[in-house]
């Protein structure tokens, strides 16, 4: 990004047109900042007070400059209104033919579905140069889906639907993906002492669209979501791509590996096929069912000595495989 | 004993009545007599001393929540902390310090005065304001602290109403302040009618007044919406009736159009007395009825029926229809003429006029300048494209400071300033006030112009954290709000300097036409008003002399001698 510009890049079909809005506003802006404070400067300096120089009474006042400052300025009020509204519509009226994508917000993560049933949390595939639409939800309180590199935002309401279009106009790199931020305020996750992870508050509330070119999202809708690129070559694939999940959902905001006591859930090394005492009184063993189980709805059997805190992710078959194949891999070091 | 004498001592003392000699501060002494008044003054500086400390807890609250800012992550507090100063700077600054500011404290002095009136039309009921202004103020900051209450002070739903039920113990408090306001705004109402002495026609009357009037009509016609969205708040939290939790068939966007509804009069509540007291000084310090005085006056209140209309200019994406959106967006332009109009008739007062350049002119000066810019950055919000990007970003925060810092706060120490040897009978240090001048009026804008850079550039608001790129413009921003604290602390010494050993000062030593000046305290008969309050050139010479009354004397004496 450019260190002096005001804007972030532009990276939506919208962005062009909200930025020339902006620009104009902010040398209109200018011009009568500095015109107002120019004309205050002179007559402060002109109208000092001096010895034996009394103020002109005021008398009754200039109807026809009252008119001309009161109606004048409606001009360009109306114009700005105008330019603002068209762009507006635009953003609210969605081309036919969009890709869909459901977007669920949740604290504090961002899950995307696509049309393939495939959700992914808090990153997402998005085609260049096609329109997309996202249909929004909250499961739980309100937040904000804001992308400043496509100037849009919309909030995302518990109970209802609220949506969003946009045409990406570049690809992005895995370096600088397009980055969602929250700005509904949302809270933090108590107790938390990094609230720089990501996934754990209102500020980190964030997940990254990959914008990819049409054929790939293509073949992602019509093959579905494997592992990631970069466990093409890795010993084990599921244990890579497991792994991956671990970093890239949020598990490690609550989970560590290391083995060691701290965190606001179990740490995961060790914990495969072990017995485990369940919080109510009770225990379990943590096999396959168990973890799946805690995946999709962790509120069943909360581990003792934890708070009933996480939420339920949507992982497909495939990707739990890939966790456990991961939690059984820390079993081994 | 003669008759007279018989027929005064059949009259009951007067209430007002202030010995010759003594003032409304030390003609009685003691702790009840100042919790048991019901002199507008005393209560005036009852106010005063309440929201000053209000404003000292809310600055402080600033300060750590700039120097949290100052990294990335955790710099001295975690994350949940963090969002409990929020809502403390947020809910003090509003509710405790801003909305009391300028009417109940300075208002409540002058309002009387400037119409040569005794008191308010309900003295009582004024004292009953200022103790339901404590109760409500120790009831909200209690439940803030002991409930850890994290939600800003919007408290938008469902967040608020998660949880246990401490979210309603701070409705309460802020339902309880709101009564306090409203009672206040009808006694200014009912003063303001039938109060005001012979020859005070509306014509006449002071800007100042008027400012405060039209604050008043929207106290008593806003607050009760606030009280009842509080009250339907607690109904679904205790009785469990689906009002606004989606959980329970309510609608989260109702929360938001009710909070508006009231929120956003409040705005007007906010700056209005601040533009009040502009009108005021610049007429005073540019020795100059102020320009177009009727269109001024008219802007007020086009303003306060104004800020009743616009309240969805919040709610841009908040998901309210298009339509709402749009006639919102037009309406919101229409804010910006009243607004307009003021500016350019204060600019039209200083032109042909006597401009001396004392602290309230400077802090007057200021308003404009950084109203201007707080004003005109209401325009990218006001245009929907260039909202939908800036809405919920630092942006909105740097312009609504802009507007109420730049614009309320500079406005309340414009009129502190120049009203200081009025309520406490002594002169401060000029030099000292300009310095602490300097260092408010530099502060003020590093600390908050770096942040319509950091909104422009997608930085969200009521963030504890934030991307590596922002942490330069967090610092600039930090830095200033320490610069703005120095200044503070300056002005602070410098005020209580005055108070304890600062210059006897005339009755007028701004030499301001004013009604309020010539008088030690208030008018001692019911006067008649022959001329204006800005009219410099039908005033006497005893009015408008600045020195003490020794020194009008010796004036006389040496002009008999000549």
């Amino acid at each position: 990004m450019n260190q002096f510009s005001q804007l972030p890049p532009q990276m939506s079909t919208f962005a062009p047109d909200v930025d020339w809005m902006y620009l104009f506003l902010f040398w209109l802006s200018v011009a009568s900042f500095v015109a107002i404070v120019a004309v205050m400067v002179y007559f402060v300096f002109k109208y000092r007070r001096r010895p034996g120089v009394e103020a002109v009474p005021t008398g009754h006042g200039n109807t026809a400059l009252e008119l001309a400052w009161t109606f004048l300025p409606l001009i360009v009020l109306a114009f700005l209104f105008h330019e603002g509204f068209r762009v507006y519509v635009q953003e609210s009226v969605p081309p036919e033919n969009t890709v869909d994508i459901h977007v669920t917000g949740k604290q504090w993560s961002w899950e995307f579905t696509h049309s393939n049933g495939i959700t992914e949390t808090n990153e997402a595939k998005i085609p260049v140069h096609t329109p997309v639409r996202l249909i929004m939800s909250s499961s739980d309180v309100l937040h904000s889906f804001f992308v400043p590199d496509f100037r849009i935002k919309r909030d995302v309401v518990p109970g209802m639907y609220t949506t969003l279009w946009f045409e990406a106009t570049a690809l992005s790199t895995p370096e600088r993906p397009v980055r969602v931020f929250c700005a509904e305020y949302c809270g933090a996750l108590q107790g938390s002492t990094n609230g720089n992870d990501r996934n754990t508050n209102h500020s980190t509330m964030m997940a990254d669209l990959h914008i990819i070119p049409q054929e790939e999202y293509a073949t992602f809708l019509r093959e579905g979501g494997g592992p990631p690129a970069e466990c093409a070559d890795a010993v084990d694939v599921n244990v890579c791509w497991g792994q991956y999940i671990y970093a890239h959902n949020g598990c490690s905001a609550c989970h560590e590996i290391n083995g060691e006591a701290g965190g606001h859930g179990p740490n995961w090394m060790g914990v495969f096929g072990e017995e485990i005492a369940l919080e109510g009184g009770g225990s379990v063993t943590a096999d396959d069912a168990y973890i799946k189980r805690s995946i999709l709805d962790p509120s069943a059997d909360v581990v003792s000595g934890f708070g009933n805190i996480m939420p339920p992710y949507r992982l497909r078959d495939q990707e739990i495989d890939a966790v456990i194949a991961f939690m059984r891999s820390l079993n081994a070091q | 004993m003669t008759v007279e004498a018989e027929a005064e001592a059949a009259i009951p003392a007067d209430p007002h009545h202030i010995p010759e000699g003594a003032d409304y501060i030390t003609h009685e002494h003691g702790l009840k007599s100042w919790l048991t008044t019901v002199d507008h003054k005393r209560i005036g500086v009852m106010y005063l001393i309440s929201i000053l400390l209000a404003f000292f807890a809310g600055g402080v609250f600033a300060l750590i929540l700039r120097t949290e800012l100052l990294t990335p992550g955790k710099t001295i507090m975690e994350a949940d902390t963090y969002n409990e100063m929020f809502t403390l700077h947020g809910a003090i600054m509003v509710f405790l310090f801003i909305i009391p500011s300028i009417p109940a404290a300075l208002g409540n002095f002058f309002l009387p005065i400037m119409i040569g009136a005794k008191d308010v039309a309900f003295p009582k009921l004024n004292l009953a304001s200022l103790y339901i202004y404590w109760i409500g103020a120790i009831f909200t900051l209690i439940a803030i602290v002991a409930g850890h209450i994290d939600t800003g002070w919007t408290f938008y739903t469902p967040y608020s109403m998660r949880g246990d039920n401490s979210a309603v113990w701070m409705t309460i408090g802020v339902f309880i302040l709101g009564f306090s306001s409203i009672l206040t705004g009808l006694n200014f109402i009912a003063t303001v009618h039938k109060m005001r002495s012979p020859g005070m026609h509306w014509r006449r009357l002071p800007l100042f007044i008027w400012g405060i009037y039209a604050t008043a009509v929207i106290q008593v016609l806003a607050t009760p919406v606030l009280a009842i969205t509080l009250l339907l708040l607690a109904t679904e939290k205790i009785v469990g009736i689906g009002i606004f939790d989606p959980a329970l068939g309510g609608d989260p966007v109702l929360f938001q159009h009710f909070f508006w509804f009231y929120s956003h009069p409040a705005v007007y509540i906010m700056i209005l007395p601040g533009m009040a007291i502009v009108s005021e000084v610049i007429a005073c310090f540019s020795r100059r009825k102020v320009f177009g005085y009727m269109f001024i006056a008219m802007s007020s209140v086009a303003l306060a029926l104004l800020g009743f209309l616009v309240w969805g200019h919040h709610m841009f994406v908040s998901g309210q229809s298009e339509y709402a959106t749009m006639v919102f967006s037009a309406l919101t332009f229409l804010v910006a003429i009243p607004s307009g109009v003021k500016i350019f008739n204060w600019l039209a007062t200083l032109y042909q006029g006597s401009i001396s350049l004392e602290s309230p002119m400077l802090y007057s000066l200021a308003f404009i300048a950084l109203f201007t810019i707080g004003g005109l950055t209401g325009l990218f919000l006001g245009t929907l494209s260039t909202d939908i990007h800036l809405h919920d970003t630092y942006f909105v925060v740097a312009h609504f400071h802009y507007v109420m810092v730049g614009g309320t706060v500079f406005g309340f120490l414009s009129g502190l300033h120049y009203w200081w040897p009025k309520i406490t009978g002594r002169l401060y240090d000029e030099r000292w006030a300009r310095v602490a001048f300097v260092l408010v009026f530099i502060g003020f804008n590093v600390t908050f112009f770096s942040q319509f850079i950091l909104g422009s550039r997608g930085m969200p608001r009521r963030y504890y954290s934030y991307l590596d790129q922002f942490q330069p413009l967090h610092m600039t921003s930090s830095g200033g709000a320490y610069i703005i604290g120095v200044g503070f602390v300056v002005m602070a010494i410098m005020f209580a300097k005055s108070l304890k050993s600062g210059a006897k000062a005339g009755r007028n030593p701004w030499g301001s036409a004013g009604y309020e000046w010539p008088h030690p305290h208030n008018f001692a008969e019911q006067p008649v008003f022959t001329r204006g309050p800005y009219d410099y050139h039908l005033a006497t010479e005893r009015e408008l002399f600045t020195g003490t009354d020794e020194e009008w004397d010796a004036h006389m004496a040496k002009k008999g001698e000549a």
